[in-house]
């Protein structure tokens, strides 16, 4: 069942949201940990440095009370791409702005960023627009599947419901509900298996 | 059910078996279309099950090729999917949301209990198991400052912004509807059987007083 | 950069949401030993900011977050996994096919072997203590009778009213709904639908 989509503690998705890297400058130093920095050799990274760290780690560093980083808006939220978001989302591949870019988008929307009020409505607004083309496309069978690869994970999590509930609707009106199948796991288990035996 | 009107198996009460079954539809849908879980009824299903065993038995006295049979033990099936599919949906609910519903369930007196005691139980166990399974394989094998199972970040709550549709059984005045950065609050009268989609939030407390059916 | 393997642990889940892979010991083992040394360093640089020397504290910070990370990454595996090994509790029921069992580790086939007890417990309080078995009724019925086809030579199967039926690979039945579901969700039965 589809339920709850807000993000909690074990929830794989948020994991992977909060993965994204984006941009910090380090404005005191840190001991003994230069590796961090790829390009440099030093032990030490130093004040000025700048480093791509993912979301988990930079929402701590860059805190009002702890204030170790300043952190830069990846460039796909910047108001470059945020104009081309503005002139027509719907033709957006958002898959190549990011894989997550809603749920990214929504934790740098709350950070205390000059931008971060403008990545909000923008979300929201290319959110709305595209809404209607995704739904559109999940109950049109005759949709070309390459089309999901324009999408961002939750529109595809969207995408692949609607075309679930489009198939439930279509196979009761033609037979009624009522079939019972095997269990699915003991069906992929069954695949696996062929498919185990397949290979000596 | 559709056909409620079918001639009652048991002599006694009739017209409560039919109420039964009808309170116990209403529950189970709003169970199931509803993001949190609701006040458990185990009287209901206790009732419903007894219902269940005593026409089985009273159809078992008829001959095997009464027509009345096949018809009777179709309703009977309906019944026993519905009993199980709303205390699954429970389950489901229970395992999900563990900790935040054995939190809240802290807060109430026995009489006003969300959970059965089997479901009380079972949720215990569940959490239990959860944390000794995590201890033997994580906890216990990590720095001694990060060792302890957190409650309050690791509870997962449900989504109760999510919408629903809904009947309305009695009529209802001032529901209010939260705004956001962009549109103000709003208050709205909900019409005696009208019906609605909307956010679960602000009509949770009268589907809990029975003013409101989720459909 | 810190947590890389344990984001390889949720990465490997999210690969393949519909079964549940091999207990990936080895990677387990990885992160806590990276939280074993993230939380050694941290001692020392702790030692040194006690020691008078507040430039160290940083450091110490952005460690302990590299440490919940990893935590959460780790727990979230194993909730995961968790899960899914519920799920096949009500599909396989209470006994694993043996080349299920191999994906699991034995803290895993512990943790089965209670839940598959708790919900029995909860089964049996069902309704005044007559019990009811929820892994059966998962689709609403609507025929009595269904047909059925074989998938394996299964052998003998006994009716609730005595008669017996041969069921033989491909051969086709009209068989009682609720007694045949059973041996449909363990994929010895098809439901057949025209």
């Amino acid at each position: 069942m589809f339920r709850s989509l807000s993000p909690h503690y074990f929830s794989i998705e948020d994991i992977f949201a909060t993965q994204e890297r984006l941009p910090c400058k380090f404005v005191v130093p840190v001991h003994r940990l230069g590796f961090l920095d790829p390009s440099s050799e030093s032990e030490d990274i130093a004040v000025g440095t700048s480093i791509e760290l993912p979301f988990w780690l930079a929402q701590t560093l860059c805190s009002q009370r702890r204030n170790i980083v300043t952190v830069e808006i990846p460039k796909i939220y910047k108001e470059a791409y945020r104009e081309i978001l503005k002139a027509d989302a719907c033709v957006v591949d958002l898959h190549k702005f990011g894989l997550f870019f809603y749920e990214f988008g929504t934790y740098l929307s709350r950070l205390e960023h000059r931008d971060s009020a403008v990545i909000g409505s923008v979300l929201v607004q290319t959110f709305k627009e595209r809404f209607r083309q995704v739904m559109d496309w999940a109950h049109n069978s005759g949709t070309d599947p390459a089309i999901i690869q324009r999408l961002d994970s939750l529109e595809k999590a969207l995408f692949r419901e609607g075309h679930q509930t489009r198939a439930q609707l279509d196979a009761w009106l033609n037979a009624g509900t009522g079939l019972i199948t095997a269990a699915e796991m003991v069906v992929n288990h069954k695949k696996r298996k062929l498919a185990v035996l397949d290979d000596f | 059910m559709e056909n409620s009107d079918d001639v009652p198996l048991s002599d006694e009460e009739p017209v409560t078996a039919q109420i039964v079954l009808r309170t116990l539809q209403e529950v189970w849908l709003n169970e199931k279309f509803s993001p949190e879980l609701l006040q458990h009824q185990s009287d209901l299903v206790d009732c419903m099950l007894d219902q269940i065993q005593q026409m089985e038995e009273n159809l078992c006295k008829l001959k095997k090729n009464d027509f009345r049979v096949v018809i009777h033990r179709m309703e009977l099936d309906r019944i026993r999917y519905m009993v199980t599919d709303y205390l699954r949906i429970r389950l489901n609910k229970i395992e999900q949301y563990v900790i935040h519903i054995l939190e809240q369930e802290t807060s109430r007196s026995p009489e006003d209990a969300f959970l059965s005691p089997p479901e009380h139980k079972f949720a215990r166990e569940y959490l239990a198991h959860m944390e000794d399974h995590f201890r033997l394989i994580a906890l216990r094998h990590m720095p001694s400052n990060v060792q302890d199972f957190d409650k309050t970040k690791m509870a997962v709550a449900p989504n109760i912004s999510s919408h629903i549709f809904l009947r309305v059984k009695k009529n209802i005045t001032g529901v209010v509807i939260e705004g956001d950065s962009e549109n103000r609050d709003e208050e709205v009268d909900l019409d005696e059987n009208s019906q609605h989609i909307m956010q679960y939030k602000p009509i949770a407390d009268y589907l809990k007083s029975g003013a409101v059916q989720l459909v | 950069m810190f947590c890389e393997k344990a984001f390889e642990l949720i990465k490997e889940l999210h690969r393949s949401p519909d079964i549940l892979p091999l207990f990936n010991e080895d990677g387990v083992r990885q992160v806590l030993e990276e939280m074993k040394a993230l939380f050694e360093h941290n001692q020392r640089d702790v030692n040194a900011h006690i020691g008078g020397d507040a430039s160290y504290l940083s450091g110490v910070h952005l460690r302990h977050t590299a440490l919940e990370r990893n935590k959460r990454c780790l727990l979230a595996y194993l909730y995961d996994r968790l899960v899914r090994i519920r799920h096949m509790r009500w599909e396989f029921g209470s006994i694993l096919p043996p080349e299920v069992k191999y994906n699991l580790c034995e803290p895993e086939i512990l943790w089965f072997n209670k839940y598959s007890k708790s919900l029995a417990n909860y089964m049996k309080s069902v309704g005044d203590s007559h019990g009811l078995n929820l892994t059966q009724d998962t689709k609403p019925p609507k025929s009595l009778y269904i047909e059925v086809r074989c998938q394996v030579d299964y052998g003998k199967f006994e009716l609730d009213d005595g008669e017996t039926v041969l069921l033989k690979k491909n051969s086709q039945h009209l068989l009682p709904r609720a007694q045949c579901e059973p041996l449909i969700r363990q994929g010895i039965l098809e439901h057949i639908v025209h």
